[in-house]
């Protein structure tokens, strides 16, 4: 055999084998189809060797060495699988079974059972066992099977642990943990996260963060990464467990936020059963946030969707057919002129859905009404965020960075990914500083927390461009009312290696928002640093590409530009003249009522009446109890249909149908599509996703293949701007001894076709706490406030009640609240004054 | 505890993860426990996670995390006790004070704590009461230790 460069030659089983070096026992066993039993391996995971299922014999080794841990040698012997190897590793498996409470694993009927498990009776039930949620997928049980056990000699020893099922989208049952540690090197190596660890010693050793609290108090991101790993039933998702191995899976992309995780999804029959990160993508290297990794199974199966078209006249819901629905849609759009009608479409649609959506408006309808929700929930900064959005680093400048700045970002739970990147950064030596009023899950790594205070101190990233900018160095040490922090952070940055600025969701509906969001960039000038800008809506860059916006058209050319209109309308084959009617998301209900209004994955930013007269909505989920449309039309997820979306630094990916969609339901631009033809307008007679693809990419750049999209990042190019609120707020004013707290709001970033996640999948309510008033401990002693009261908040002209959240990392004197989009505080931040309900 | 007083305890040490054990030690020598509020703050201090802390110093049996009461009840639970009795015993205390292994009375007179042998087993079953082995118990004497004052 001729020697490979550096390999070496080892002997196994009694055959020679040459190997790569430095790789483990178990490593060149698994290259070469040779099956050692395993525990607690795992391929994303340092070796450990807590099992010991996966001894061996080394010629000139005493004992017998873990081969997960050893690495093999030039000339090394080994024996995988002699007599005495196979007793020892039964003996340990039969400790292991006698801590295990698993009838199934040894039951005589075992074979039988499965094969007439399902039998013939009135009912859909299996007969047979099953005691476990993981039956079917736990890997002690294929141990077990090799290993081909028959009996427990060992006296049962069950632990009598108590089942932990308060925390949400996962439960724990630690009687069938067998302590192989994956989920704790997970969340502790991978995910740098530290909630889990091995608590106590010897037969008292459990799994789990400190005091026994829950997983939601000790600051799980619920990532689901541990559950993913643990080889048997004691981690089980809830949503999936008893539902055994999925039939097929997907690969897709998340639609959940503009970082744009690959995923797999888990189809069982019809129904999606789960979402698994996809292996070794660049965007998220095979991790996804709680968003991706629980929500989307009861996002896309729950038991509200949308199935069948209704109307709704004099208080009553109507089911209408599909023909019906949609000549009555058709009808009532023939009847609207192009500045009576109006359009919102979702920027978590496709691409395609969005290319078709305005294309509606336009070609259908004659008018540029059409805008996307983005423009409310990013206000007067828009056009500062865009100019991020064009001067977007890629994701894996993270990776690279040597310092790394953080504005407003809190990754427990949205782009929760990145703050996996954020701490490996800090593992290798980078130096994280991060600008928030609030502690949150980066201060424990940031080397300076600048925190701001709202309405006194936000300022704080003015003055790191002052320190950074040419000619400060004199001044640097320590101007007045400049703090140690800040001075020690601007410093850093300006003599960082590489930096880069990441941009969460903190500080984006402040009104000062356009300032704020200016300051980095000119920041990131005086430093070189890269932006991040990590936009909350998945598909924000596509629908600015796909024009749904009044002042865009597809390509991101400017709409007014009569050169690039008259190309696109020659490429339409249009004739008349397209009007525009300062409509804008942000404008709707105060300007001229509109006749017709389309909405398009959204929902209704105003009262309904004030609107327009006639609302068409389609969605997934009903509008609920916000408002009543006239016409309600079903749409597929996007779990259940086709396309590609754009993420925040500019990689185009695709989207892939899972499953068909459920009813009545449709993809948006089929509907938009059938609509459309109803009335009679040509050019839109799409056969499939692809064919719309193919139009587009003769608009847009970047729109080659359907098949294989643009993989490379690309910031965003478009130079137009968009209308956006100026002028001069009227000043919030400073707390005083009426007023004595700052209020600051956000919207939430959790948002999906115009509701919050939290709307649909109830186990996010706790997590993202929206529309709940966070005070300060001290505060909500002094005003004799707990958990969950209801707190009247006053200030002059403004009133409302939500229920208290007291929190700690909420600083004296302030509050804070999550909004629903649309409902926003003005002025943001103000000062406010807050009693208890009922006193 | 006030600020200061971490803020002095914490002068002593450069603030890296080698710290955590000698950490520990000085915050058990000078409050008699590890309370939540500690481990919070050292937390922030060697900036590692509340439940990377806990993990390792619960593995160490000489740390405890209930503050400890004025007398602390151990009972043994070596070879010898417990076939003369120590389950039975240590449920007993259980019982008479309303708290769990581990555990402190609300009113800070007793905490209750199980312990492997205690080296006397010829006069089993023994419970310790602060630093006195009381040999050759019973559910009466102890009822009595229990209710005895001060
Ligand atoms: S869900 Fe994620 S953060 Fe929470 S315990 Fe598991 S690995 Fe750690
Ligand atoms: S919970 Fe699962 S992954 Fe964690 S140690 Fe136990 S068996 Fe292993
Ligand atoms: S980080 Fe964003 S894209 Fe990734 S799983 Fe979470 S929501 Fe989806
Ligand atoms: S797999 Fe090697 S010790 Fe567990
Ligand atoms: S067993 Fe109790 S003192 Fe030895």
């Amino acid at each position: 055999m001729k020697k490979k460069n550096g390999a070496v030659t080892i002997t196994m089983d009694n055959q020679t084998y040459q190997v790569a070096p430095g790789i483990t026992i178990l490593e060149a066993a698994q290259q070469n189809n040779i099956e050692i039993p395993t525990l607690c391996a795992h391929k994303d995971l340092t070796p450990y060797g807590g099992c010991r299922m996966c001894i061996v014999e080394v010629e000139g080794m005493r004992n017998l060495p873990t081969a997960c841990t050893t690495p093999i040698s030039d000339g090394m012997i080994i024996r995988t699988n002699t007599a005495q190897v196979q007793s020892v590793r039964m003996e340990i498996l039969q400790l292991f079974l006698s801590e295990h409470t698993s009838s199934c694993l040894i039951c005589e009927d075992k074979d039988r059972c499965r094969e007439y498990m399902g039998t013939i009776r009135k009912v859909g039930v299996t007969t047979g066992c099953r005691y476990c949620s993981n039956d079917g997928q736990c890997e002690l049980q294929d141990v077990v099977e090799k290993m081909e056990v028959k009996e427990i000699k060992y006296p049962i020893y069950y632990r009598n642990l108590r089942v932990e099922k308060e925390d949400p989208f996962y439960e724990r049952n630690y009687n069938l943990c067998v302590l192989c540690g994956r989920c704790v090197r997970m969340c502790q190596e991978v995910r740098v996260a530290h909630v889990l660890a091995f608590n106590h010693r010897g037969r008292e050793t459990v799994i789990g963060p400190a005091y026994g609290r829950t997983h939601i108090e000790a600051g799980c991101e619920f990532c689901g990464a541990c559950v993913s790993v643990c080889p048997t039933g004691s981690l089980t998702e809830k949503a999936r467990a008893y539902e055994g191995k999925p039939d097929r899976e997907e690969l897709t992309t998340c639609s959940f936020c503009g970082v744009g995780c690959q995923m797999r999804l888990l189809v069982k029959g019809d129904r999606i059963i789960g979402s698994l990160p996809a292996d070794d993508a660049p965007v998220n290297g095979g991790q996804l946030c709680v968003k991706g990794r629980f929500c989307i199974t009861e996002l896309v199966s729950g038991p509200k969707r949308l199935l069948r078209p209704y109307r709704y006249f004099d208080g009553t819901e109507a089911e209408v057919t599909r023909e019906a629905a949609i000549a009555t849609a058709a009808e009532k759009l023939s009847d609207c002129a192009p500045d009576e009608f109006g359009m919102l479409v979702s920027p978590n649609c496709t691409n395609e859905d969005l290319y078709v959506a305005q294309k509606f408006a336009r070609a259908v309808m004659n008018s540029h009404n059409v805008d996307t929700s983005a423009r409310s929930y990013y206000g007067r900064g828009f056009n500062a965020y865009l100019d991020l959005m064009r001067k977007a680093a890629p994701l894996s400048a993270v990776r690279e960075a040597s310092v790394i700045l953080c504005v407003g970002l809190d990754t427990r739970f949205g782009r929760s990914v990145v703050g996996v990147e954020l701490r490996r950064a800090v593992r290798r030596g980078a130096r994280i500083i991060t600008i928030n009023p609030r502690e949150h899950n980066l201060t424990l790594i940031a080397e300076d927390w600048i925190q701001t205070i709202p309405g006194q101190k936000t300022e704080a990233l003015h003055k790191l461009v002052e320190l950074t900018g040419k000619g400060a160095s004199g001044a640097r040490k320590g101007p007045r009312g400049v703090s140690k922090e800040l001075v020690h952070a601007a410093e850093t940055l300006a003599k960082a290696e590489s930096a880069v600025i990441l941009v969460g969701s903190e500080f984006l509906q402040y009104d000062s928002s356009a300032e704020i969001l200016e300051s980095v960039r000119q920041l990131a000038q005086n430093t070189g640093a890269g932006v991040l800008p990590l936009p909350a809506q998945n598909n924000l860059y596509g629908s600015l590409m796909m024009g749904a916006y009044p002042e865009l058209i597809p390509g991101g050319h400017a709409a007014a530009s009569t050169k690039a209109y008259g190309a696109l309308k020659k490429a339409w084959g249009l004739k008349g003249k397209t009007v525009s009617g300062g409509f804008n998301a942000a404008s709707l209900g105060s300007g001229k009522k509109l006749k017709v209004l389309y909405l398009v994955g959204e929902n209704c930013p105003v009262p309904a009446g004030e609107a327009a007269d006639f609302i068409i909505y389609q969605n997934i989920y009903p509008p609920g109890e916000r408002f009543h449309a006239d016409l309600v039309l079903p749409a597929a997820a996007f779990t259940e249909s086709d396309g590609t979306f754009i993420n925040g630094e500019g990689r185009v990916q695709r989207v892939r149908r899972a499953v068909e969609p459920p009813g009545d339901a449709l993809p948006d631009w089929q509907i938009l599509c059938l609509i459309a033809r109803k009335m009679g307008v040509e050019g839109f007679d799409f056969a499939n996703v692809e064919s719309i693809h193919r139009e587009m990419a003769g608009l847009v750049d970047g729109f080659k293949s359907f098949k294989k999209p643009a993989r490379k990042p690309q910031a965003y190019r478009s130079t137009v701007a968009l209308d956006v609120p100026a002028g001069k707020l009227p000043p919030a004013g400073q707390v005083n001894q009426k007023y004595p707290f700052m209020l600051s709001a956000s919207i939430t970033e959790h948002s999906h076709r115009g509701f919050s996640l939290s709307d649909w999948v109830e186990g996010t309510k706790p997590l993202f706490a929206e529309e709940r008033l966070s005070i300060s401990p001290a505060d909500a002693r002094k005003a004799r406030i707990s958990d969950g009261d209801e707190v009247i908040v006053t200030s002059r002209g403004f009133e409302r009640v939500w229920p208290a959240r007291i929190r700690p990392e909420q600083a004296e004197g302030t509050l804070h609240v999550t909004l629903y989009q649309a409902q926003a505080v003005n002025p943001n931040p103000h000062p406010v004054k807050m009693r208890k309900k009922n006193v | 505890m006030k600020d200061k007083d971490y803020s002095r305890l914490f002068a002593e040490f450069e603030g890296v993860e080698a710290d955590l054990i000698p950490v520990l030690v000085r915050i058990q020598e000078r409050d008699g426990y590890i309370s939540e509020e500690a481990v919070r703050r050292v937390s922030r201090f060697l900036r590692l996670s509340e439940n990377q802390i806990y993990g390792v110093a619960s593995f160490y049996p000489k740390f405890r995390f209930t503050e400890p009461g004025k007398k602390s009840i151990k009972v043994c639970m070596g070879t010898a006790c417990h076939v003369r009795g120590g389950l039975f015993l240590s449920e007993a205390v259980g019982w008479q004070l309303g708290v769990g292994i581990g555990q402190t009375t609300a009113d800070k007179r007793f905490d209750f704590q199980r312990a492997g042998c205690l080296g006397c087993c010829t006069l089993a079953p023994v419970v310790m009461v602060n630093e006195d082995v009381h040999s050759r118990m019973s559910v009466i004497r102890l009822k009595e230790i229990l209710e005895k004052d001060d």
